[in-house]
């Protein structure tokens, strides 16, 4: 979820209309967003639409806001001009980031609100809609200071250029290596030989994206006046909606935009191009997504003030222009949620449902609460614990060897990379965090251990299991053995002990438990070894079942 | 045999090793093998002891105020040992009582003497582990009385004292109970789950930022799982490439099955539905599920290791918005007791129109209770649903965290046994 910061002012003139905090705090809901807090003239807003990039700016909030409250409705109009800027797209990028949509922007009027403005969206829009400048990185540079033509080419590692803010020649190698943003964004260019690169016509380096600019004419300041933007990439699918995101906040600022002509091998184009788009949507559908009895022109006005174009309504339908900077309407339901939120939520009467239902819990619940209610009648203490834990808790601690399981490939700490597959470990760990607790300590768990199961289309089942545990000064097999026996005489479940081998037991003390002849689990007083290894001072005695068969 | 156990000494060089084996490591990386005492005091921790011993074990020589290593030690059995006790292992009689002289362990005496007479006078076998058997290491040259385990015994019920509810899973339950009164089955499903449940199904694009490697788990092991029926399957692939038959453009991306296939630890609840509506649901039905789900979240106050989620779908011909919005109030009013609400917009890749719901908490002010919305069509119907479905998602830690008089979300999953001892009645 990107988060802003805006200037209250700053927002109520784009707007073209006063509000106090209070009343943006409602009319925000129109942008998508929320107020997060204030300091000064200082507005953080949480902006909760993640597939809405033009709704990142503070000028994609002022129009939200003022097509819905000052009675200017309808698409803004936004005129390009042709430059005569040519891009020339070597097709050495093709294989290393083969795409590029460019623009020009004259007239700037840049103070320092406007500037962090831009910055500002820029980053969201790289970061956020263009996955960590993987599929957009966005350049912006001071178009006074470039050549033209401009290239888009590839360059060799050893090629040197004075990156953003510092003040001496670095070879791209040095840059990835030890520039800060080589370090945050060099994983998306890793492995390659030579790395994309913008150039001009006098040889000045502009860019490497999604690296870094060049400091000389990537270095954009409340003087500049004219802009180069270029974005690139890999799907103009992400390009376009980008760059036409960032120009039209600028025209929306009085800047004036004009086109680039991109050169690919064998194909020319000219962006941006923020020609409205097509779309419409039935009177009828509306409503019944809606629940509102709207008329026609209606949920045409309510479209207008969501900056929609209304081309004409022919009797249910609606015919609709919306403007380039949306890339989310894939659906005509997307715009009948458009007329919702300029209709108000708020506003809506909300309404119950009729139809009734029966509820049921799940079976495996239902057992559980039983158990649990047992559990506790018998003196135990319910716990819950995670299913993420490590090797060592669930192996090596409790005198096992290592068997396969679930393990997490990127996870945030080995404390908990895998998933347990049995239960013991979570009450062994939780009595060495209760040493200095009265004792006799009863604990019991129910929950779910996850096992590989090649059988299985997730190769892994999930597997219900009860676990309880006595730890005192003094503990006995005949203590915990006659808890399993209420225990089961209560699930009115005939069972068999049987004497096993398993090393987290006391070899002589433990026994498997047997339903129908089937082993279900595990009985007896825990190894001293293992009580050592979890640091613990007093004996245990437990046993752990599945429930499966109940 | 005794045990014994590190003293603050004995676990200092244990984390920061021997100070005589510091001394000579220090030595040996110095191209002339020497150093003066001066440059060593500067360096070397604890030099006068490393001194000492480094001289006693003949690994340097003192000549003036220069120290010369002779030969660096291939073994430090001290530091083996030191680490064996620690991890209460065994350890050479011999070698523990130079780490007495040291003052680097204790033996643990009174207790062992104490309980050494107690063994010996059952024949030194021992019937009942006890806390004293267990501290002193008695038990690793002690044999155990085999006791009969395949008797089953009878339990004393006049000694039970009652225990008690895990106080967070009783309010999970309770919530569970709540919401089968209004009529809601519960849903369950695999921990491990597919992408194509988690999220191609629910028609979040595979290029989509939440699904990228800091947002979701993926696995080591196992890798991939089975998909589904090839009909959905291409439909589902069809929706996300050109909407299908369902009047959307879709994604318009190449759709891989391969992605699709990859497993995971389930991200969220809404995985478990699209499972169901293949099934085939009940029209009219309500539907609902509690599990735990898995993200790659920094472990804070407000993210613990795995979370529980509570959410669910209500299916029925002619739902719209406004019934969306009138089930939101429900919950506001049958869950949390909440009255005075407000609707926000909100944005979900598989719903739309997308709504969230404020309400206002007599102790905790104005706070968000759920997110909810509307499936879109390119979810439902390659799935096989034509009924509208409503889907929700309450946010019932926060309620839960309050109920319990909690500040940190970890403590919902305590170990703390004191505390859980004080929770309840």
């Amino acid at each position: 979820m990107p988060t802003l910061e805006v200037s209250h002012s700053d927002l109520c003139s784009l707007i073209g209309k006063e509000f106090t905090i209070d009343e943006l705090k409602q009319y925000i809901l129109f942008a998508k967003a929320e107020i997060d807090g204030m300091e000064g003239d200082l507005i953080k807003i949480d902006s909760k639409d993640t597939n809405r990039p033009d709704l990142w700016s503070v000028e994609g909030i002022a129009r939200e806001l003022s097509g819905r409250l000052t009675g200017k409705k309808g698409l803004l109009k936004y005129k390009i001009e042709k430059s005569s800027l040519v891009v020339d797209v070597n097709k050495k990028v093709s294989k290393v980031r083969p795409l590029t949509v460019c623009a020009v922007a004259k007239n700037l009027k840049m103070n320092e609100t406007t500037l962090s403005q831009l910055i500002q969206l820029q980053e969201k829009v790289a970061g956020t809609f263009g996955s960590g400048r993987k599929e957009v990185a966005i350049g912006v540079y001071d178009f006074s200071r470039i050549k033209p033509p401009i290239r888009y080419t590839t360059a060799k590692l050893d090629k040197k250029f004075v990156p953003l803010d510092f003040e001496e020649e670095m070879s791209i190698k040095d840059i990835l290596e030890k520039h800060p943003k080589g370090k945050e964004f060099g994983h998306l260019v890793k492995g390659l030989k030579e790395i994309p690169i913008f150039i001009d016509s006098a040889g000045e380096v502009l860019s490497i994206p999604p690296i870094i600019n060049s400091n000389f004419t990537g270095k954009v300041t409340e003087d500049t006046r004219e802009v180069f933007i270029e974005c690139s990439g890999f799907d103009f699918k992400f390009l376009m909606p980008a760059l036409n995101v960032l120009v039209a906040a600028l025209i929306d600022r009085g800047a004036k935009v004009e086109s680039v002509k991109v050169v690919y091998p064998g194909k020319t184009m000219y962006t941006p191009d923020l020609t409205p788009k097509k779309t419409s949507v039935d009177t009828d559908f509306a409503n019944e997504v809606s629940g509102l009895k709207l008329s026609s022109k209606e949920i045409a006005n309510l479209l207008e003030q969501a900056r929609y174009d209304v081309k004409k309504i022919k009797g249910k339908k609606i015919e609709l222009l919306y403007p380039a900077y949306r890339q989310d309407i894939l659906h005509p339901r997307d715009v009948v949620e458009d007329a919702i939120i300029s209709f108000g939520y708020n506003k809506i009467e909300p309404e119950l449902i009729k139809q009734k239902t029966k509820g049921e819990i799940s079976k495996l619940e239902v057992l559980s609460e039983k158990l649990i209610e047992k559990m506790v009648e018998l003196g135990f203490q319910e716990i819950l614990s995670y299913s993420l834990t490590n090797k060592e808790h669930l192996f090596s601690k409790m005198n096992l060897k290592e068997k396969q399981l679930v393990e997490i490939e990127n996870p945030v700490s080995l404390n908990w990379n895998v998933f347990r597959t049995w239960m013991l470990p979570s009450l062994m760990e939780f009595y060495s965090n209760n040493q200095h607790v009265e004792y006799p300590q009863k604990i019991f768990e129910i929950g779910d251990v996850v096992l590989i199961d090649e059988k299985q289309e997730t190769k892994t089942i999930d597997v219900r299991k009860l676990v309880a545990s006595i730890s005192n000064s003094k503990v006995s097999y005949d203590d915990i053995s006659s808890v399993l026996d209420v225990f089961m005489a209560a699930l009115k479940i005939k069972y068999k002990l049987k004497k096993a081998n398993h090393p987290s037991f006391i070899e002589g003390r433990v026994a498997e438990i047997l339903v129908k002849n089937k082993p279900i689990g595990f009985i007896g007083e825990i190894h001293p070894s293992v009580l050592r290894s979890w640091k613990l001072e007093m004996p245990v005695a437990a046993f752990e079942i599945s429930l499966e068969m109940f | 045999m005794a045990d014994y156990k590190l003293t603050e000494e004995g676990e200092e060089y244990l984390k920061n090793g021997l100070p005589e084996k510091n001394l000579v490591n220090f030595l040996n990386k110095l191209s002339q093998k020497s150093a003066t005492i001066g440059r060593l005091i500067a360096n070397i921790k604890n030099f006068p002891i490393a001194l000492k011993w480094a001289l006693d074990k003949e690994w340097v020589s003192k000549k003036g105020d220069e120290i010369i290593l002779l030969k660096p030690p291939h073994e430090t059995p001290e530091e083996d040992a030191l680490r064996k006790i620690y991890e209460g292992k065994e350890v050479e009689e011999d070698t523990a009582k130079v780490l007495m002289g040291r003052n680097l362990v204790q033996r643990i005496t009174e207790t062992y003497k104490k309980a050494e007479e107690a063994l010996a006078k059952t024949g030194n076998v021992i019937d009942e582990l006890t806390h004293d058997i267990i501290l002193t290491g008695l038990w690793r040259d002690r044999k155990f009385k085999l006791v009969t385990v395949e008797t089953i015994r009878k339990l004393d019920k006049k000694k039970i004292a009652p225990g008690k509810r895990q106080p967070y899973n009783h309010f999970l339950m309770q919530v569970r109970k709540k919401l089968v009164q209004m009529g809601f089955i519960e849903m369950t499903g695999p921990t491990i789950e597919m992408e194509f449940w988690n999220f191609d199904a629910l028609f979040q694009p595979q290029n989509h930022p939440a699904r990228c490697w800091t947002s979701t788990y993926s696995l080591k092991y196992p890798k991939f799982g089975r998909l589904p029926l090839k009909n959905i399957v291409s439909r589902v692939k069809a929706a996300h490439e050109n909407g299908w038959k369902t009047g959307s453009t879709g994604w318009k991306y190449k759709w891989s099955a391969k992605k699709a296939s990859q497993l995971m630890p389930r991200a969220h609840d809404t995985a478990i539905t699209p499972r169901y509506m293949v099934k085939g649901l009940k029209i009219p039905g309500r539907y609902f599920n509690m599990v735990r789900c898995y993200r790659p979240d920094v472990i804070d106050a407000t993210h613990g290791v795995e979370f529980i989620q509570t959410g669910g779908i209500v299916v029925a011909k002619d739902l719209n918005f406004k019934h969306m919005l009138g089930l939101l109030k429900q919950f506001a009013y049958e869950i949390a007791g909440i009255k005075e609400t407000k609707f926000f917009t909100d944005y979900y890749p598989f719903t739309e129109p997308s709504v969230q719901i404020s309400g206002k908490h007599p102790q905790l002010g104005w706070i968000e209770l759920a997110g909810a919305g509307i499936f879109r069509p390119e979810l439902t119907e390659p799935l096989g649903v034509k009924e509208p479905v409503l889907a929700w998602g309450f946010g019932i830690d926060r309620l839960a965290m309050n109920k319990l008089n909690i500040n940190d979300i970890r403590d919902l999953f305590s170990r703390n046994l004191k505390w859980l001892r004080s929770q309840g009645d």
